[in-house]
């Protein structure tokens, strides 16, 4: 269905406008990463580089182990992620579509938890985790990630499970399919863009998860980026080059996973999913 | 107080009245945890023999370890983040001492931050760090909580004769060593010998002149600032607030109570609200920390900048300085009438023990190494200050950076860190002065507030405690 | 109410015969148990060891914290620091309107979105950049555009004409707020587009067909159609919002380290400079404990007057 002239021309003009404003500051972080030191704080500041450097690149992965912080980080994002899409996406049905007692209590347990300052039960959990010996280990990071991440998936994915209309669970139950069925087959194809929602939102919440990645893996060789490129500071430097260069390339690998998943979270995103 | 803030006369903290100095803005060393500075430095606990030592009363060693033949691996936190300094010092320590393995752990250079993990883990039980690099200003806190060892319990009193006087002094809580001092810091002003020469202006001795030469090149477009320095709402800003406090006479604190409601303190802050006002420095000076200060410099857009010591080699720098061969650097000026060189804030950075360390021996090992000739060598060689005699008050020092050569004429104030609660105090300086610099309170309302909230915290209990 | 609006907001669906509903009660459960123990083995106890740690005066000891119980007396002192009640204050007109911003651009950069044809994807793309940024790393990227002396907004400003002299930015309590604000929508907008654009894409497609056979032109679709379909989208997208920003840390951290003075100082800044700066964990407790009740608050008062899920839920 085609929208009317008028709402395309508005929407461009909305859309583009907007997608300047966001990308501008992002410009000004990339192309600060390929200036010279001497070039960065310059004023008036060139708006495109004179000369172009690969050198805060070469120092990010050359004096810090920065690709074996991205490793990290892919292995600790992705595993959480899998992890709270397949266990969120069960309880979210659950709570959505089963008829179970207690389900306000429970909503409002998990979003007392999502609401819990991560510095508070930073110490208490280090404890826990020293206590079963699974400091500097990826399993440090999946497990609290997946905890603290869970209750927002549950709460995003109950509510698109409530939008799949009811009709069809009644009429799978009729055919004969198990409740369980009826989740794997009917409603998680229909809920792409609740899955997909949640699955971004899990993934750059661990990606960018600072303090407990600090605190659990001292060990340089389990660092994940965020906490590698806080350590590219100097004790009174703000070496501007090769913190950008890092962030920079931490986009990377999330560029990698939209082209991959291309497919998916566009027609996730932009083509409904409920043919009504 | 003005006994506490002696001149230092010789390279290092030679003279042993400095050491009331870098203890003498107010201890909070009695049980209740209330300061009670009364400017003697010796303070001690309250039972076992006591022995003097690096000009304060320490108590003696209650479990002395022979770590001569210490074997094993321990992790060592550091926090000089960039730079090859930390693992030439262990490579060098390993060869020396084969049998002992150090793993560095890289801490984020953020001083909070790298507070705030090293909380986290060793609250937490943690073995590890056995060993980590911490501020000067924390050996009161980190005792009081139990997150240090006391070192003078393990090591001999003899152990402590190396030191330049006055430091250990400034790691003692209780009468007792906590931490050792691993590297001195010391602010300089840094100034454009070209534009000075061009202008044919004096380097200044005063403030006042400072303010003046600054606004005349500026006028004449010599540069685009006069004067930058660190008026960010952070630890930095109480550094620069209390040298200008102590060149114009004043302390944080008299006889352990809050004294910012003195004439000292209106001048001190009066002038660097002036600094602004008058536009000898940009307004947005009250965000600078040490980098942005260093830029705007390095970037050759201002005539003058205070710094710590490392800011000669970056001005140096060719890759990131445009000002390379054009800086001169002198002690900081002082107010009219007060001499004729300012104060300098006692910074630097010690070595702390872990109190849950599985391998005491070697960890002291390690710590008796870092203060050796042969390692305080290398710190020197890095640009940082060694803090034992036979390095300090050797003539080749200069060598390494001409900044060494000046520490004979600095005079030091040191932050009044001897009690547990010294973030709030420092807390109740910075935010208020940083109020007073961005305009939103006037001078005297924002030391009045100080004063209070200085008061407060001091008193450790309550409200003070946020 | 629309069929499928019931649908949202009912709990039970019509269920056959009492051992069928036996059945789904023990599917149900079944499939709550993984997250449910991943959860509460995770969290239920440091959460009850932080509430603990808010009633005790707690000193650290060789042997790790030891507690003595002190009752109501941390937060005693909290409530009579005018610095708690100037944090609850920034925080709260903080997030309020931040959010609201947010809410408003995520809706109409969705609807844009979806109006179009071409750039779709492009767009999404565009919307993971600054939301998928370190927190820490785009305050340290706006510090440096915000800078006062050698920063590229004053240079564009002054380039355009717009202002004479610079700005300081982060240095003035007004602007320090806006700068703040600012880059805070800048990151987390994209939030709400991709919450809202999934939303968008639940609703049946008949329902534009019916509004369009009605004869309704686009803003009566908009109204009568979308935005109510959309509510519970946007309820979920500003809950989750309001949660994040009640709780802001990073961004003041690193741009203005709370200043000028405590101008932008917030609950959560307070909290951790208290527990990890000053090392009162009881303190600090108190602090976190009234934070995520203060959360709570805003939560229920933002879902009821929004009348969202839970509330009507409830029936």
């Amino acid at each position: 269905m085609k929208k009317p002239l008028y709402q395309r021309v508005i929407g461009y003009v909305v859309l583009v406008f907007f997608l300047v404003v966001i990308l501008l500051p992002f410009y000004w972080m990339f192309v600060t990463s390929f200036e010279p030191n001497s070039d960065i704080s310059a004023y008036p500041p060139a708006y495109f580089p004179h000369q172009w450097t690969l050198s805060h690149y070469a120092e990010a992965f050359g004096q810090f182990h920065f690709g074996r912080y991205i490793l990290n980080s892919v292995i600790v994002a992705i595993t959480s992620t899998f992890f709270v899409l397949l266990f969120g996406s069960m309880a979210g049905f659950s709570i959505a579509r089963l008829p179970i007692k207690g389900k306000q209590p429970m909503l409002i347990f998990l979003l007392i938890i999502s609401v819990f300052p991560p510095l508070v039960v930073i110490t208490p959990l280090y404890m826990l985790l020293r206590d079963v010996g699974w400091l500097d280990s990826y399993q440090a990071l999946i497990i609290p990630y997946t905890a603290f991440n869970l209750p927002f998936a549950i709460w995003i994915l109950r509510n698109y499970f409530l939008q799949v209309p009811g009709a069809l669970f009644e009429a799978a139950k009729m055919d004969g399919a198990s409740v369980f069925m009826s989740y794997w087959r009917i409603f998680l194809p229909l809920t792409t863009p609740g899955l997909f929602t949640a699955a971004v939102f899990t993934f750059v919440a661990c990606w960018t998860e600072f303090f407990m990645a600090l605190v659990f893996n001292p060990d340089n060789t389990m660092r994940t980026i965020p906490v590698g490129i806080a350590l590219f500071s100097g004790q009174y430097t703000v070496p501007y080059g090769t913190i950008f260069a890092g962030s920079v390339v931490s986009i990377v690998p999330i560029v990698i996973l939209v082209v991959i998943f291309r497919r998916w979270i566009v027609s996730g995103l932009t083509q409904g999913a409920v043919k009504g | 107080m003005k006994n506490k803030v002696k001149r230092w006369t010789s390279v290092g903290l030679a003279s042993s009245a400095v050491a009331a100095l870098v203890v003498g803005c107010g201890q909070a060393n009695n049980a209740a945890g209330t300061a009670n500075a009364n400017g003697s430095a010796s303070t001690v606990a309250s039972s076992g023999a006591t022995v003097s030592v690096a000009g304060v009363r320490i108590a003696k060693p209650a479990h002395l370890v022979n770590y001569k033949d210490a074997s094993g691996t321990i992790v060592w936190a550091e926090s000089f983040t960039t730079g090859p300094t930390a693992s030439e010092l262990v490579s060098a320590f390993e060869k020396k001492y084969p049998k002992i393995k150090v793993k560095l752990q890289v801490q984020p250079s953020n001083t909070d931050t790298n507070r705030a993990d090293l909380t986290a883990s060793i609250s937490g039980g943690s073995s590890t760090p056995d060993v980590y690099m911490g501020d000067v200003i924390w050996p009161a806190q980190f005792a009081h909580s139990q997150l240090a060892a006391p070192l003078s319990d393990y090591l001999p009193t003899s152990f402590w004769t190396r030191f330049s006087n006055g430091l250990v002094a400034g790691a003692t809580y209780n009468g007792k060593v906590y931490a050792e001092p691993l590297f001195a810091d010391t602010a300089f002003l840094y100034y454009r010998k070209d534009l000075l020469a061009k202008y044919h202006l004096p380097v200044p001795k005063t403030w006042q002149q400072l303010q003046t030469d600054a606004s005349y090149i500026v006028k004449h477009g010599g540069a685009k600032y006069g004067f930058v320095w660190q008026g960010a709402d952070y630890e930095g800003l109480t550094c620069d607030f209390d040298e200008y406090l102590a060149d114009a006479g004043g302390s944080v604190l008299t006889n352990g109570k809050a004294s910012l409601n003195t004439a000292a303190a209106k001048q001190a802050l009066s002038f660097m609200r002036g600094l602004i006002t008058s536009g000898v420095s940009p307004q947005s000076v009250d965000t600078f920390q040490e980098p942005q200060s260093e830029n705007v410099f390095t970037q050759g857009n201002a005539v003058f900048l205070r710094n710590w010591s490392y800011a000669w080699s970056d001005s140096q720098n060719p890759t990131s300085s445009k000002v390379v061969g054009k800086v001169g650097v002198v002690p900081l000026p002082t107010f009219a009438g007060h001499g004729s060189s300012g104060y300098s804030t006692v910074g630097g950075w010690d070595l702390y023990l872990n109190p849950h360390t599985k391998n005491l021996a070697a960890a002291l090992q390690f710590i008796d190494w870092m203060t050796s000739p042969q390692a305080q060598e290398i710190l020197a060689a890095n640009s940082e200050m060694p803090t034992i005699k036979a390095v300090a008050d050797s003539p080749s020092l200069a060598k390494y950076s001409p900044v060494f050569a000046l520490l004979p004429k600095v005079k030091f104030v040191s932050r009044p860190a001897q009690t547990p609660n010294y973030p709030s105090v420092s807390r109740a300086i910075y935010d208020n002065v940083n109020a007073a610099l961005a305009g939103s309170v006037s001078v005297s309302q924002a030391l009045q507030n100080a004063n209070q909230q200085i008061q407060q915290a001091l008193n450790g209990s309550g409200s003070g405690g946020l | 109410m629309s069929k499928a609006m019931e649908e949202h907001v009912s709990f039970r669906a019509d269920h056959g015969g009492a051992s069928v509903v036996r059945h789904d009660v023990r599917a149900g459960f079944g499939m709550l148990t993984p997250a449910g123990i991943v959860i509460l083995a995770v969290t239920i106890f440091p959460i009850l060891y932080s509430v603990w740690m808010s009633f005790n005066n707690i000193q650290l000891t060789e042997n790790g914290f030891q507690f003595t119980f002190n009752g109501v007396q941390n937060y005693a002192d909290v409530y009579s620091a005018p610095l708690f009640w100037h944090s609850v204050w920034f925080t709260v007109y903080y997030s309020i309107v931040t959010v609201a911003i947010e809410l408003f651009l995520g809706l109409l950069i969705a609807l844009a979105i979806q109006n179009v044809e071409k750039l779709k994807s492009v767009s999404i793309v565009v919307m993971l950049i600054p939301w998928s940024l370190i927190t820490v790393i785009s305050a340290e990227m706006w510090s440096y555009i915000y800078n006062g002396v050698y920063g590229v907004l004053n240079a564009i400003l002054q380039g355009m004409g717009f202002i004479h002299n610079s700005i300081n930015w982060t240095g003035e309590p007004f602007t320090a707020v806006i700068a703040l604000m600012a880059a805070d929508i800048w990151k987390t907008t994209p939030f709400v587009v991709i919450i809202l654009l999934s939303g968008l894409q639940m609703i049946p497609k008949d329902y534009y067909e019916a509004a369009r056979i009605d004869g309704a032109n686009g803003w009566q679709t908009f109204w009568n159609v979308t935005f109510p379909q959309l509510r519970g989208s946007i309820a979920i997208a500003g809950l989750f919002r309001i949660l994040q920003a009640f709780g802001i840390f990073d961004l003041p951290f690193v741009l203005t380290q709370g200043g000028p003075g405590s101008t932008t100082t917030s609950l959560a800044m307070l909290g951790e400079e208290t527990l990890f700066t000053n090392l009162h964990f009881g303190l600090g407790a108190a602090v976190a404990v009234s934070t995520v009740i203060l959360i709570l608050g805003a939560c229920v008062i933002f879902l009821s007057a929004f009348r969202g899920m839970v509330g009507e839920e409830a029936q």
